[in-house]
């Protein structure tokens, strides 16, 4: 198990601040966050790259926060993998093992985490002439055959078109499958998190502002800032009443956890329903809006609505060319009372 | 040429850049050319060139090399690390480039033939005052600060999460730097050590002023042309004249090559 316990570290313009996460022995652990939030560093800490300000980092009940990097057991990948330029992929693979062992043992260590990776034909190749895909893989063989207690990747998929970017997507969840090796991954990217994570932390500004299962923070975001960042696209501002509703502006929300006084009301858009005729009730909150604005986006049709408050909704293209809707009509929207999430508002609201 | 998008801004421009190049060859055609070949190769095989040659090359080298051994330590801590007085630490190592060479000769004289340090140095052996080691010592502090600083934007162009890699990977900052840093920073090195060695070769001022100008004791090559030329013996000076010239086309040209191959990773 990994602990990060109470870590502060000042950098310049980057910070963590008072940061707690503890993530399961082979758990596949993904920080979430956007440009500047401090997972770099959180991550670099970990390895022992820098030294807490404040905190501890425990790893395996060992405490590690004052062993040097060299002797944690942690691997690290970078976005730009960081392959050493003057080695051949077979000696930056082998590069860790150099000092301990007699040369065979390290040929077969070398060889074994590069099938892992699919990359045993590249092994005499330099990094310079390999792809984008085939250095993060060479990369991670680089860190995985060390036998690292835990391993880091940093944007480890940020680099690669989209085509290997799935690949290696795939890719790492069949190591991890593999390896059951810990690991810390860091990103971005919402996309990555469904695929790959069993538990998600996401930050902002040097701070870690929700933990839970990808499921839990899809669905229940605890602040505006996190319900944003997972592309929940209707967002208000309300009061709870105590009797399971909420008021938005004119509107009465029924929403199954609407605790009293002012709250946030974060409903996805691709939980609403939309018609032009009326939708039947049943127990759901039916709204009746006209549409502004119909955007067409790849296979998906987004469809702003004016209730009182202004509706997003997220259709399929077949799904919107059933309900034969254009800018001006009048229509019906619904949603299940649990698609309404409700929380304390202005969390974490900053300047 | 299409003469319609060509401003007369662009032709002024290319015509100065023209004209300039030609001066250069001329006056360096011009020192090549101006003894027979005959007389050049006599000068060349003469003992007193074949001293300064000899000179040139033994203090230039072994300057380069102490500029390597100083240079790259100093521009390691000067690239990775944060240290009270840094900053000013960056501006005295380049004073010695911004400052006349002759100056830097009183300066070293100076302090090697009357401050207590360089009397008990000499006194130990190390005289540097009038001899071929003043030569060494002044080619040494006039021309580190190119090699450190070729050194220095050699190590900030390498980024530091290649070292943090390497010590993940079982190394301490002076494996990572030998096993990582210092081998993706051979091109730059070898540019730096290359600038170095023929400025060194070409060190006049300085070596004036410490190690003296003694025909046959402390005869460099730059100084071989001055003592020829000023006792008259043209051809004598314009071999040394030749051979340097020759150094440094032949410098500039490895300079160009391994400076322009120098990848920042």
């Amino acid at each position: 198990m990994l602990v990060i316990d109470s870590v502060s570290k000042s950098l310049g313009e980057f910070s963590l601040s008072n940061v707690s996460l503890s993530v399961e022995d082979g758990e596949y652990f993904i920080v979430l966050g956007p440009t500047g939030a401090g997972k770099t560093i959180l991550l670099e800490t970990i390895a022992g790259i820098y030294t807490p300000d404040a905190g501890r980092i425990l790893l395996n009940g060992r405490d590690i926060t004052d062993v040097p990097a060299r002797e944690r057991r942690i691997g690290m990948v970078y976005q730009d993998y960081m392959l050493f330029p003057h080695l051949t992929v077979e000696a930056n693979i082998g590069f860790g093992l150099k000092s301990r062992a007699d040369p065979a043992f390290i040929r077969g260590k070398v060889e074994e985490s590069a099938d892992l990776l699919n990359i045993g034909h590249l092994l005499q190749r330099y990094p310079g002439t390999l792809s984008g895909g085939e250095q993060q893989r060479a990369a991670i063989a680089r860190a995985l055959v060390m036998e690292p207690e835990a391993l880091l990747l940093d944007e480890p998929l940020s680099a690669l078109d989209v085509k290997t970017r799935e690949n290696l997507r795939a890719e790492l969840a069949r190591i991890h499958e593999a390896t059951g090796t810990t690991i810390v991954h860091i990103t971005h990217n919402f996309e990555e998190v469904f695929d790959l994570a069993d538990r998600v932390a996401i930050m902002r500004g040097g701070d870690v502002i929700q933990v839970g299962t990808p499921e839990e923070i899809f669905r229940r975001p605890n602040s505006d800032f996190v319900a944003g960042f997972v592309g929940v696209e209707n967002l208000f501002c309300g009061t709870g009443s105590g009797d399971g509703t909420v008021a938005v502006g004119d509107l009465r929300i029924r929403a199954e956890n609407a605790i009293p006084g002012p709250v946030s009301v974060a409903i996805r858009p691709e939980e609403i329903l939309l018609s032009k005729t009326p939708l039947p009730e049943n127990g759901k909150n039916v709204v009746i809006g006209r549409v502004d604005s119909v955007r067409p986006n790849g296979g998906l049709v987004r469809v702003s609505v004016d209730a009182g408050v202004q509706f997003r909704v997220t259709l399929t293209r077949q799904g919107f060319e059933e309900t034969g809707v254009a800018p001006g009509d009048a229509v019906h929207l619904a949603f299940r009372s649990s698609a309404a999430h409700v929380y304390p508002p202005g969390e974490e609201e900053e300047a | 040429m299409n003469l319609k998008n060509s401003s007369y801004f662009r032709m002024a421009t290319v015509a100065v850049a023209l004209l300039i190049a030609a001066f250069i060859v001329m006056v360096l055609v011009g020192v090549v050319t101006h003894s027979p070949p005959a007389v050049l190769i006599e000068c060349f095989l003469s003992e007193e060139i074949q001293f300064a040659i000899r000179l040139s090359i033994i203090t230039s080298v072994i300057s380069t090399l102490l500029c390597i051994l100083v240079a790259v330590p100093v521009a390691y801590a000067l690239a990775r690390y944060t240290f009270p007085g840094k900053t000013v630490m960056n501006m005295l190592m380049d004073i010695p480039m911004a400052l006349p060479p002759l100056v830097a000769g009183v300066g070293l004289l100076l302090f090697f033939g009357v401050s207590p340090v360089g009397k008990s140095l000499a006194a130990a052996g190390l005289a540097f005052v009038f001899t071929p080691l003043g030569i060494i010592m002044a080619q040494f502090f006039v021309n580190l600060p190119y090699m450190l600083r070729v050194t220095r934007s050699t190590f900030q162009g390498v980024n530091p999460r290649y070292e943090y890699v390497a010590k993940t990977l079982g190394c301490t900052d002076a494996q990572a730097f030998w096993r990582v840093t210092l081998p993706m920073s051979w091109n730059g090195l070898l540019a730096g050590s290359v600038i170095t060695w023929s400025k060194g070769i070409g060190e006049f001022g300085a070596g004036l002023m410490l190690a003296g100008a003694t025909r046959m004791k402390t005869e460099t090559l730059p100084l071989s042309l001055f003592l020829n030329m000023s006792t008259g013996k043209l051809e004598y000076a314009i071999a040394a004249a030749t051979i340097l010239i020759m150094i440094s086309v032949v410098s500039l040209y490895a300079f160009e090559r391994y400076g322009g191959a120098t990848h920042v990773y």
